[in-house]
């Protein structure tokens, strides 16, 4: 019996892990990591604190990202367009820039970023590796659903389809 | 459930991506050796080179890189194949050995780029008319043939 409702319950968390609120949950992060990320809090650039959790109940898209990283940069004008679309309907965008604050400045002013940049040191690549990035490269893009459940990790460029498909089965 | 962050599995450690070792030419200078695994490259800027204790940074000439013109930082050389250093010493150490700091960033073509990466390896400086030493790897490459 005991084994049985162990079973049970294995399945069970098997299940929702795989399923969140309909949207395939593709991460491999634990519970921990996923908590870790969601109350994280950094400086943006201009050294003032920000915390991930004063936007939930949105869907957070959290970039890392650098601007020495050229397949990072790339992507970021997708991000921009995302946000401006989908902000109002409860999109979020969050980058953690692994840099420095006046190069990240400099570089969210040249492309006209509409979304906070953060200023994450050795500590936040040691969180993504947590959250599935093994290797701490860039970048690595971590989609969070309403509920603050991560429901997936992409190392490397999350492609315009992918990341609309993404949002919109959240939003 | 996907693995790894949709990682290609393919994707190297940068450690094995930019295979870095080191010898001694002679009792003056090292040799540091960059092998950078095809379908990557290294940025020219981002290499430096230090002797750990002090961490001083060693006077290089580093050979001319591939100049690639990028948007936001102009012009950006990079390395790809081998990629060789001559390092005078900065203080004799004839008959001792040096444990050379290597800091170096690069990107995979597949689309990621890695952190700065240290790596380290010691080497035996020979008596003065002596030398080259052996090759000394950062990371062996026989421990990652069948990883």
């Amino acid at each position: 019996m005991r084994w049985t409702l162990l079973a049970a319950a294995a399945l069970i968390a098997v299940a929702a892990g795989v399923y969140v609120g309909g949207a395939r949950v593709d991460s491999t992060a634990s519970a921990e990591a996923n908590a870790a990320l969601v109350g994280l809090a950094l400086p943006d650039a201009s050294g003032k604190e920000q915390r991930l959790d004063q936007w939930r109940g949105k869907v957070l898209v959290v970039n890392f990202w650098a601007t020495w990283c050229a397949p990072c940069r790339e992507e970021m004008p997708e991000f921009i367009k995302a946000q401006a679309e989908y902000g109002p309907k409860g999109l979020q965008f969050v980058g953690i820039a692994v840099d420095q604050p006046n190069k990240i400045e400099e570089f969210a002013k040249e492309i006209g970023l509409n979304y906070p940049a953060l200023v994450g040191g050795f500590g936040a690549m040691e969180l993504s590796k947590t959250l599935g990035n093994n290797l701490m490269a860039l970048p690595f893009t971590v989609v969070v659903d309403r509920k603050g459940q991560i429901v997936h990790t992409q190392l490397g460029n999350l492609k315009p389809d992918k990341l609309r498909s993404l949002v919109t089965q959240l939003l | 459930m996907a693995a790894g962050a949709h990682a290609d599995p393919k994707l190297l450690p940068p450690e094995q991506a930019f295979h870095f070792s080191a010898r001694a030419l002679d009792d003056k200078t090292l040799e540091a050796r960059f092998e950078v695994t095809d379908g990557y490259y290294l940025y020219r800027e981002k290499l430096k080179f230090a002797l750990d204790p002090g961490m001083a940074e060693l006077a290089a000439t580093l050979p001319v890189g591939k100049v690639k013109e990028d948007q936001f930082f102009g012009k950006v050389e990079t390395y790809r194949g081998d990629v060789v250093v001559r390092l005078p010493l900065p203080a004799p150490a004839a008959g001792k050995s040096v444990v050379l700091v290597a800091d170096s960033q690069g990107c995979a073509d597949a689309g990621v780029c890695y952190p700065l990466t240290r790596q380290k390896v010691t080497v035996a400086v020979p008596e003065p008319g002596k030398g080259p030493g052996p090759v000394v790897e950062a990371v062996p490459r026989k421990k990652y043939w069948f990883n």
